[in-house]
């Protein structure tokens, strides 16, 4: 049966130099796939190419191994020799294929544990490669339960938990206090690019009334420009800090601006409404001592970088706990890979043990139908039927056993007894008149006696 | 080993009573451990803590059918002030993380319970009229809505404190409890809506006193009044000077302190006859 495949470079493996050169854009993924499975041995395929990865999640052709052609395909594709990547490029099978393809979604393998994009580019590349026609049942059930294991980690464990970089952190501070950013107003102290980060991320969370003002109005102007906000004279400061719910501050000041002075008027206006200062600039532009008033919580960038580390730590964690559940989730996965190589077997089975009951049952409905009987000869009817309905289910395999070699023919009564839940040794001692030296003990022999009635019954119902 | 205190109680404590009892100890633990960290647990605690509020309910019923009252005396009224409490707590659960208010929630309504059932009952007295009745009725919901509001205050001050001091590994700032300006939003509506029901319970209290014929000169007498004047006082400083926030925090912990110094007394008077 064909089984999942990952051809791919990571952060892991590569750097960005390595990386970029094995990119593919958006708008080559498509002809990119349908080109892999049409010459390649390649039944089904996904590709995902990010900053981070770029990778070929696929199912290969009955009876050949894909990695080595996919491995070519890529460096060829971007005129590189299969040696200048084959130390970078990584391939698994199997399980382990299966493995990585959920630990990718759920953001273990990602550059910051937990991130959230990730899993939507997987969806992207999935969509792509649905639309291109290149993924099949087994990739499609694949990616399918690799979004509904990410969203099991992420419920489950705290890999999401936390912001991991130093703007979403003051986002995440400002939440703390406020819960939700929509409405409230922003305060946008220097032109710096920190602080043009910070509030697009407090912008894009619903804060609205941003108000930038610096030292040099041109600069003010174009920053409010950039994150949709009002440039405001250096002058008013102390009017806006009244008004603000949250500031930034990153100026150049060898000073600070923020000082305990100008807050002890501006707490007063502000009759202790909540305020948050994020203070990134260096030198800076806050006096600590501002955070003892009533209200007012400062943070300076060496506190936004320890929350950074602590939800990092508290990722490392829980990547753990997300790591058993990958685990679990690919053994389940693995489970019904194999079942769904034997599907085929079950029904043809099915089909053909319906196939010679209804045959039979017809038989003897006719035969019923052609006089009346009475319910004595129904019931020794339905008695021949059964009969022969077993005889002939049987009649193959004790054939099979009969005509094997030696040693086939062990291997083949004991998956017999497997299948049957037989118990030769019992069947012997439970049947009522084994002739003396017939081979009771013999898988085979059991099953004989079953298919094989004696000679007056086999007469009866031909 | 219940046939010691029960010799002392007017009614024994019924089964529903020690499934409350089990359900606010698991609910406890199952807090802490979400605070540990096991975030799974967090629908446990609730229904846990949803299992300790129905079992409660169905112990104030069950004496109920003994015709005991659930605000015939302030020992009854606390075990119904827990009540309140847990339910005022479930259903700020519905619209915040409160895990941390939670754990610090279940061992108080716990202790109330087990106070209220579990100490010797004294006698109903004689002259409990309607009024008395009503004044115990009042006074507990409007003391419960303030343990409520005190609980966020708690909260307030745990996450206020951990984010100033930027303890950024404190449980109160890795819970991501509620936000402060919410708790604080919730505390403030819930102390407008204690307040008028307190005002009430104070007025008939005097009233039922004097009918009586009793003097004022009890310590309780005052110390509800300070309980009234703190709130009050709070109400007017927030809508007047804008208090809100740390200080506001604080002066309804000093309000609601002296408003379980009261509670404290009624129970030792009972209790000492």
């Amino acid at each position: 049966m064909s089984e999942l495949f990952v051809v791919g470079i990571s952060w892991r493996t590569a750097p960005v130099a390595v990386r970029e050169k094995l990119a593919f854009r958006d708008d080559e993924l498509s002809a990119t796939l349908q080109a892999m499975t049409t010459d390649l041995p390649v039944a089904e395929a996904l590709l995902v190419s990010t900053c981070n990865r770029v990778e070929v999640y696929g199912v290969g052709k009955p009876g050949a191994d894909p990695t080595g052609p996919v491995r070519a395909f890529l460096a060829a594709q971007r005129d590189l020799a299969p040696g200048e990547v084959a130390d970078v490029l990584y391939d698994h099978r199997g399980t382990a294929a299966v493995r990585h393809v959920f630990s990718v979604a759920s953001a273990l393998d990602s550059l910051v544990l937990g991130e959230a994009q990730i899993l939507g580019q997987l969806k992207a590349a999935y969509g792509v490669a649905t639309t291109a026609g290149t993924s099949g049942p087994l990739l499609g059930r694949c990616l399918e339960r690799a979004f509904g294991v990410a969203k099991r980690v992420r419920t489950e464990t705290a890999i999401a938990r936390g912001a991991a970089n130093v703007s979403t952190v003051s986002v995440d501070l400002a939440k703390r206090v406020f819960g939700n950013l929509t409405g409230k107003s922003v305060l946008v102290i220097g032109a710096g690019k920190m602080s043009t980060l910070a509030a697009r991320h407090l912008y894009a969370s619903g804060a609205q009334h941003i108000v930038v003002t610096n030292r040099s109005p041109e600069k003010a102007e174009a920053l409010a420009a950039e994150i949709d906000g009002i440039a405001r004279p250096w002058a008013d400061l102390e009017a806006h800090l009244a008004l603000a719910d949250v500031v930034i501050s990153s100026t150049g000041a060898r000073e600070p601006i923020l000082t305990r002075p100008l807050f002890k008027r501006v707490t007063k206006a502000r009759r202790w409404r909540q305020l948050v200062v994020i203070d990134i600039a260096v030198p800076r532009d806050a006096d600590p001592a501002i955070g003892e008033f009533d209200g007012v919580y400062v943070f300076d960038i060496d506190d936004l970088e320890k929350v950074v580390a602590a939800n990092l730590a508290e990722r490392a964690r829980a990547a753990e706990h997300a790591g058993r559940i990958v685990e679990h989730e690919a053994g389940q996965f693995e489970h019904w890979m194999r079942t769904q190589g034997v599907v085929p077997t079950i029904r043809a089975l099915r089909e053909r043990f319906a196939r010679v009951a209804e045959a039979e049952l017809q038989k003897t409905l006719d035969q019923l139908g052609r006089r009346e009987h009475t319910q004595a000869q129904q019931r020794e009817a339905i008695q021949r039927l059964v009969q022969l309905v077993v005889n002939k289910l049987l009649h193959q395999p004790t054939i099979a056993l009969r005509e094997a070699t030696p040693d086939e023919a062990g291997l083949r009564a004991e998956i017999l007894c497997q299948l049957f839940d037989l118990s030769p040794g019992e069947a012997a001692a439970a049947a009522p008149a084994a002739p003396v030296g017939a081979e009771r003990a013999d898988p085979a022999s059991a099953l004989g006696q079953l298919a094989e009635p004696a000679s007056s019954e086999r007469k009866a119902v031909t | 080993m219940i046939d010691a205190p029960q010799r002392l109680l007017s009614v024994a404590p019924s089964p529903a009573f020690w499934i409350a009892v089990v359900a606010y100890t698991a609910a406890e633990a199952a807090l802490l451990a979400v605070l540990g960290g096991r975030v799974r647990l967090r629908p446990l605690a609730l229904v846990l803590v949803g299992a300790a509020f129905a079992a409660h309910g169905i112990d104030i019923g069950w004496r109920g059918f003994d015709h005991v009252h659930p605000a015939q005396s302030v020992r009854e009224a606390l075990g119904f002030l827990s009540f309140i409490i847990t339910g005022g707590y479930l259903l700020a659960s519905a619209r915040y993380r409160l895990t941390l208010g939670g754990a610090a929630v279940m061992p108080v309504a716990l202790v109330l319970l087990v106070v209220a059932r579990l100490t010797p009952a004294g006698s109903v007295p004689e002259d409990l009229t309607t009024l008395g009745r009503i004044h115990i009725s009042l006074a507990t919901v409007g003391v419960g809505v303030f343990a409520l509001a005190s609980a966020l205050s708690v909260i307030y001050l745990a996450e206020e404190r951990a984010l100033k001091r930027k303890k950024f590994d404190a449980i109160a700032f890795k819970d991501r409890g509620a936000p402060l300006e919410a708790l604080d939003r919730l505390s403030h509506r819930l102390i407008w809506i204690g307040f008028p029901i307190f005002t009430a319970a104070l007025g008939l209290g005097a009233a039922w006193v004097s009918q009586r014929g009793e003097s004022l000169d009890r310590p309780q007498y005052p110390l509800a009044v300070v309980t009234w004047i703190s709130y009050a006082a709070l109400l007017v400083l927030r809508q007047v000077y804008g208090w809100r926030g740390r200080r506001a925090a604080r002066l309804n912990l000093a309000g609601f302190a002296a408003a379980l110094l009261v509670l404290v007394l009624y129970l030792v008077r009972r209790m000492t006859g």
